[in-house]
């Protein structure tokens, strides 16, 4: 992973010293910090690549420190949460993180997040991609074209615009909110309308609509593109 | 006799004018039989015949009216009637022995009626008394509280000349008033107590209150005057120990339910201890043994053997995560849900959502599904709504038939979105049915499975907290199986034709 920089924020030692072995063996340098004074410390001294921030830290609420971190720094954020803690997602992703992984979590799973994560860093500042290229799924955003194994979809400029919004994201969460903006240009429009859509699109690119592989529901935060761009 | 002048009479006035007359009446007839007597010759009869007239006199109107009767008697009949006549003369025996039979029969038969007069009057008032606390204790049996037992008492009110009363309890050695359990009552403050000042001229009276098990408290009575002093006071001590007994089965009725509740959450702390310790040792002794083998022994271990042992650790940590997550849901139910936590959620969604994840936990498992509409929003917690079919499948999944998949059908019957979940397992006995919502509750028959008892539990109270309900049909099919069905309203939809696409 050339050298990407995390920084690991989790007051439970525990998990600092499972995480950061098997991190580094992927190639990441980890710096640790066990508070979110600690966190705000190091994120001034250095520059990150990607923050783990766990939201139950002892001295603040990891929530209330993303703010701060995003004007200290560039970095990717992905939260570690608990199971039922939607709003608290949902709150911290509005804040300004960009995706999150529920505890306990499968160590490929957080390593995917990871990667989603690090792909979109690759992806050089104001330059738009002109196209998604997965296995199965290609999406050209200047022809407005989507081909699913090959076989050309028709999508409505709608599907299209939410479409494109997850694949530019694809692997992270995209929110409902984000969604709605893409697509109606307005955060709280009707939730209704987003689930139609996303069904449509659905209907035309999934296999079977009731137990989707592509565009994941992330229950009470959004959803998730799992289809894996294939590295130019 | 001043009403009469006025031309106002009373009830009594005219009652007492009409005796009055009655006895005048009676004289005059005895006065003019003994005349007749006298004229035929008759002295002993004309005697007899005064006597006579005297007694009843006596006997109709008390003592007074009899003495003045036979007094007039006396001097009637000594000055007109017997010889010498127009002369009071009590020199013979036969002259002043009348006088004396007169005045004798008078006293004796007032009174004799007097006391019976008086003796009526008390019954009376016994009468009233008795029927007074029979109706107060018949009243009393419906008290279930102390509070109940303050008012009844209180409704039975004035009789007589208790005006208003006060129940007072001992709880652990402090008195406190019936009707409110923060102010204490100091018992001698209490027995010197003074009565309410608002009440001209009224007297407080203090009774104890016997329970069962000896005193339990007082009752304070609040006297006013009654028409003459030392008349008509009711029986307080009878009254004060008709409200003990009552007071006191109240306050053994409250103990009881206190004990009942303290019993129950015992009972439940009980199984949450012994499930905690069976559900968390469990998976933690075998991730204990895979973790430990795998440090001394691997060098001799198999990769496959290593790998299932991997598998087993990991599997049990997935296991000891799912069991804690219930017990925290079981407190949230036990907290109450807020609603404030529910959006609009569509169940074919989670349902996709909960697939799979039961495909990852159960890779073996087959799953069929029937999906009959486009969309079935609810209100709901969308991660609530996600253990809700997760613990229902995974409860089809353990108590059902291994070789046959579990069928999930996913409906809407008008208003309401229907998910049922059926297996083809032994099923559910009808009197098992009402018991699978309990807390820690397992089947008999599966008890040795995996399972905590609290899957179903939270799935219902989960559902009940999105008004909705769950229900079973066991058996369904040929004598086998389990169908549940998960009932939950669906949102109106305010939106208008969703399916009206660009």
């Amino acid at each position: 992973m050339d050298g990407m920089k995390i920084l690991l924020v989790d007051d439970e030692q525990a998990i600092v010293t499972a995480l950061t072995p098997v991190l580094q063996s992927q190639g990441y340098r980890i710096v640790t910090a066990d508070s979110a004074a600690a966190a705000l410390q190091a994120a001034e001294q250095a520059q990150f690549d990607l923050i783990l921030l766990d939201l139950g830290l002892p001295d603040a609420d990891g929530i209330d420190i993303i703010g701060k971190l995003k004007q200290l720094t560039e970095a990717v954020i992905i939260i570690l949460s608990a199971r039922h803690q939607e709003t608290e997602k949902v709150r911290a992703l509005d804040e300004g993180a960009d995706d999150y992984v529920n505890k306990p979590f499968g160590i490929e799973e957080l390593l995917a997040r990871l990667r989603a994560a690090v792909r979109r860093l690759r992806t050089p500042a104001g330059v738009l991609q002109e196209k998604f290229v997965s296995e199965e799924l290609v999406v050209d955003f200047a022809l407005r074209e989507v081909r699913l194994m090959g076989e050309e979809m028709k999508l409505s400029p709608k599907e299209f615009a939410l479409l494109e919004v997850l694949c530019r994201h694809a692997g992270q969460v995209v929110t409902h909110r984000k969604l709605l903006i893409a697509g109606w240009n307005d955060p709280h429009a009707d939730g209704q309308y987003l689930r139609s859509y996303v069904a449509l699109l659905r209907q035309k690119l999934e296999y079977d609509v009731a137990e989707p592989q592509l565009i994941l529901t992330e229950p009470g935060v959004g959803y998730r593109l799992v289809a894996l761009p294939i590295q130019p | 006799m001043a009403n009469i002048l006025k031309g106002r009479l009373s009830y009594h006035d005219a009652r007492d004018v009409l005796a009055a007359t009655v006895d005048i009446v009676i004289f005059a007839v005895a006065t003019a039989g003994t005349y007749y007597a006298q004229i035929w010759d008759r002295p002993r009869s004309a005697v007899l015949v005064y006597i006579v007239g005297v007694t009843i006199i006596g006997a109709r109107s008390g003592l007074a009216r009899g003495l003045s009767a036979a007094i007039t008697a006396s001097v009637v009949y000594n000055f007109f009637l017997s010889e010498p006549i127009f002369r009071f003369s009590a020199s013979s025996a036969d002259e002043f022995i009348p006088l004396i039979a007169f005045n004798v029969c008078a006293i004796l038969s007032g009174a004799l009626a007097g006391r019976l007069k008086d003796s009526v009057k008390l019954a009376r008032a016994a009468e009233a008394r008795n029927a007074h606390l029979l109706r107060l204790s018949d009243e009393l049996q419906r008290a279930i509280r102390i509070s109940d037992v303050l008012r009844i008492a209180r409704a039975s009110l004035p009789f007589q000349r208790v005006l208003d009363l006060d129940i007072y309890l001992m709880r652990d050695g402090t008195l406190f008033p019936a009707d409110d359990d923060s102010a204490s009552v100091d018992p001698a403050a209490l027995l010197a107590g003074e009565p309410p000042v608002s009440i001209a001229g009224a007297e407080a009276r203090i009774c104890a209150l016997n329970g069962s098990a000896g005193r339990i408290g007082f009752v304070r009575f609040v006297l006013g005057e009654g028409p003459a002093p030392g008349s008509d006071m009711p029986d307080l001590q009878g009254i004060a120990n008709i409200l003990g007994l009552a007071a006191d089965r109240c306050l053994l009725l409250e103990r009881l339910s206190e004990s009942h509740a303290l019993q129950k959450s015992e009972e439940l702390k009980t199984a949450i201890l012994s499930s905690v310790s069976h559900d968390l040792r469990t998976p933690l002794t075998a991730i204990e043994a895979a973790a430990t083998s795998l440090r001394s022994f691997d060098d001799s271990l198999s990769a496959k053997d290593r790998a299932s042992m991997l598998a087993t650790i990991s599997a049990q940590c997935r296991k000891l995560n799912r069991y804690t997550a219930n017990l925290l849901d079981m407190g949230r139910i036990q907290a109450g849900i807020p609603t404030f936590m529910f959006i609009e959620v569509d169940v074919g969604e989670i349902l996709g959502v909960v697939l799979a994840s039961v495909r990852e936990s159960y890779p073996g498992q087959e799953l069929e599904k029937q999906i009959t509409v486009d969309s079935a929003i609810v209100r709901a917690n969308p991660a609530m709504l996600e253990q809700v079919i997760f613990n229902l499948v995974e409860n089809a999944i353990l108590h059902g038939a291994s070789s046959r998949p579990i069928f999930l059908v996913l409906t809407r019957v008008g208003e309401t979105c229907l998910l049922e979940i059926v297996d083809f397992g032994p099923g559910i006995t009808a009197e098992e049915q009402p018991l699978v919502f309990n807390k820690f509750y397992r089947s008999r028959a599966t008890a040795h499975r995996d399972g905590n008892g609290l899957g179903l539990h939270i799935a219902n109270g989960f559902t009940e907290a999105f008004g909705g309900r769950i229900s079973i049909v066991s058996p369904h099919f040929e004598g086998r199986g389990t169908k549940i069905v998960v009932e939950l309203p669906l949102v109106q939809a305010a939106h208008g034709h969703v399916g009206a696409w660009e």
